[in-house]
Formats: C-alpha cells, structure tokens, sequence
C-alpha cells in the first residue's frame, strides 16, 4: 500500500465521520429545538386585513331581495340561542348559537363553497363575533347582516316613512321595502306584530358540500 | 409557504414540466454514481458493495430532516404533504416480488430505464421483462384485486402507528442509518472484493 493511498483513506475515512456528526447534530437539532404550538387557519395579517374589510357585511334589502327572488345560494345563519330563534327567526335560516359554532358538526355549515353563509343575530355584534371565529379558521363565503334582525325590523318589516323633502329615489326605496313586508307577510303598516310575520317562502332543502382540503394527490 | 403546488405558488399545470426536470436529473445522478450497472446493485445483496442501501438510507435520513426542518421553520405544512395509503399484503407481497425481480436481473425499474438508456443489452431484456409483466398483471387483475385493494390502513406513518413524537424517531432514524453504514462497511470488507 503507497504512502498516498493510506493517506486518501484517512481523509475519506475523516469524511464520512464529519458527515455522520452533521446527520447527528441535525436530527438531535430537531429533538431538542423549542417546540410551540403551531396556529392552525390563516395567518394574523390576512385575518387583520379581513377584518378591516366591510365586504363582510350584507344589507337587509340585499337580502330582502335574495330572499323574495329565491336565491338558492344562500345559507342564513341564526347565531342567537334556540329560543329567540324559536321565538322569531328569518325565513329558512338555521339556527347555529354562537357557543356552538365551533362544534364539528356545524363545520359543514361553514367550511363549505356552495352557500354565502349570512350570519345574523338582534344586532350585528353575535354574527360578527361568529364570523370572527370562522374567518379564523380561513372559511370562505361568510357574510354578515348589516345591524341583524333589528335592521332588518326597522328598515324591511316597518321601514320609515321618507320625508316629503327626500328624494324620488329614497321613496322608490320605501314602497320596495314595503312591497318585501308583504311578501313577508305584513299587510298595512299598523297590522305590525312580529310573531305575524310568517313569510310564503317554502322550507329550502339544504344540501351541504364540504370543502375540498387541498393536498398534494399522486405518489409514484 | 408549502407545498408549492396544493397552495397555488406554481400551478398544477407546471407538474409535467417539473415531473420532466426532476427525471432528467434523477436519471443523471442515477447514471454517474454507477447506478446504471446491475453488478453495483446486486452487491448490496452479495455483501461487496453497499451503495444502494447507503444512497437509500441517505436520501431518506436528509429528506426527513430537511422536511422537518421546513415545517418548523414554517415554510412547509406537512399535514398538506402526500402520504401513500399502506395496503399491508399487497406491499409485502409487491415487495417479494420486486426483491425477487431486482436480484434476478440485476436492476430495479428506475435504475433499468437508465440502463437502458446507456445501451445495456441485459437491461434492454429486463425492459421487456417489465412489459410483460405488466401484461400479466393487467390480464389478471380481477383475481388479485382483493390483495390489490385489501387491508388498506389508510395513510398511517411509522410515527403514528409507534405513537412517539417523529423528531425522536427521526434522531433514531439518523443513529440506525449510521449504524447501517458503519457494519455494511465491515461485512464489505470481510467479503472478498470483486472487480466490476
């Protein structure tokens, strides 16, 4: 055996030593790096920037109109607890309280691409908070109704009269929201009684497609 | 960040071009560290030339650290990665049949096509060899169907099955790769050396 050969094969034989310590301090990096707990949904700058946004909010004559035309895509949401949903809720809404809107069976209601989900509760404040919670989680479609059901009382079931000085515009607006609290089942305007308000729309059949979750397919 | 694809950074229609790039490079490293030569591979199984089991075992110990180091890191989100579904039998007995099949010819399909691609003649015969082999298959697939799609597990892990955190199974991993490495040197040079 020459001088060099011997000498090559310490070097290789140095080598693959300094290579199995990196493979050691690597994977031993791994065990012994701080682990912290990773967030699951979007990250805190798109949920801020989402937040800002007031594309969540939907008016009550947008959805006044969605509901008189039928609208088959949307999906209301009653985030208030069973009994006021009992007692009055909006045509074909589901009722979903907001302590149970992270229960998994309602996450088909949620995180799902068929339905704008319109949460709604007696103001905005419920709906948003439950369209904070699912914004959080990254689901898509979710709206929320502008001033909820008492909104939708003062400006579609009992809208106020415009004043004689207003514009044209604003009395095409009334008689149409007077027209809507016909078809929701108000007739003249001192008949008023919430519990009366039984609109002629039939029970809409809900069929919930959960989101596709996207993974890599395929393999070799 | 991660994965590129399923999070919409390069489209899926880009997958054949990188399917392509990643071949040609595959089939080029392949090639130049003697890959293409069914004595190199066969050694592994005669004991005088461990190079298959230490680029395999390789490869997946720099893989898996290097994966989980993304995903601490946070550019890569493993859960989104692709697991292949476990079909127990069907893989044991796959597995027979491609250990059977590499240590007859002297190649495994990859290493083949490369082989093929140098101009070997004995790989241009296992080429066939594969051809019909799939023939076989495809014409009797109604019969091995129940072993083709029995026992699926669905796609478990190691660490799921074993139930302990993966960065410790990946530092065993990492101990058990060196350990390999350092006994397949010994039984190489207890084996008396051929020339290829």
């Amino acid at each position: 055996m020459s001088k060099t050969y011997k000498y090559k094969k310490i070097i290789i034989r140095r080598r693959y030593r300094i290579l199995a310590a990196i493979l050691i301090i690597l994977s031993g990096g791994l065990v012994l790096l701080p682990k912290y707990q990773k967030n699951v949904g979007i990250k805190p700058e798109t949920f801020l920037l989402n937040l800002m946004s007031p594309e969540r909010y939907i008016s009550t004559d947008f959805l006044a109109n969605s509901l008189i035309s039928k609208d088959p895509s949307i999906l209301l949401i009653d985030v208030r607890s069973a009994k006021e949903y009992s007692d009055f809720s909006l045509p074909n809404a589901t009722n979903i309280p907001l302590s149970a809107i992270l229960k998994p069976d309602n996450e088909t209601y949620l995180d799902q691409d068929g339905y704008k989900v319109i949460f709604y509760s007696n103001d905005n404040f419920y709906a948003d908070q439950a369209w904070l919670i699912a914004k959080r989680f990254g689901y898509n479609n979710i709206f929320v109704l502008k001033g909820g059901l008492n909104a939708w009382f003062n400006t579609i079931l009992n809208p106020e009269m415009p004043k004689t000085s207003d514009s044209e515009l604003e009395f095409q607006k009334y008689n149409t929201r007077k027209a809507a609290a016909m078809f929701f089942g108000i007739g003249a305007v001192n008949t008023l009684n919430s519990n009366a308000a039984t609109p002629n729309i039939a029970p809409k059949k809900i069929i919930l497609t959960k989101t596709k979750k996207k993974t890599t397919g395929g393999g070799c | 960040m991660g994965p590129l694809i399923p999070n919409g950074i390069i489209p899926p229609e880009w997958d054949f071009v990188i399917a392509l790039l990643i071949g040609i490079i595959f089939g080029y490293v392949l090639e130049a560290s003697g890959f293409s030569s069914s004595r190199k591979l066969a050694g592994v199984f005669y004991g005088y030339d461990f190079v298959v089991l230490k680029v395999f075992f390789t490869a997946a110990v720099v893989a898996v650290i290097g994966i989980y180091y993304l995903d601490y890191l946070g550019f890569i989100d493993i859960s989104k990665l692709y697991i292949h579904p476990t079909y127990l039998w069907a893989a044991i007995v796959g597995g027979i049949v491609m250990g059977l099949g590499f240590i007859l010819g002297g190649f495994c399909p990859g290493t083949s096509l490369c082989a093929v691609a140098i101009g070997k003649i004995d790989a241009m015969a296992y080429g066939v060899g594969i051809l019909i082999g799939v023939f076989i298959f495809s014409e009797f697939f109604s019969f091995i169907q129940p072993l083709f799609d029995g026992s699926n597990y669905g796609a478990i892990t190691l660490v799921d099955t074993l139930g302990i955190s993966p960065y410790w199974f990946i530092f065993l991993f990492s101990l058990v790769a060196i350990i390999a490495f350092v006994i397949s040197d010994l039984v190489r040079k207890k084996v008396k050396k051929i020339f290829y």
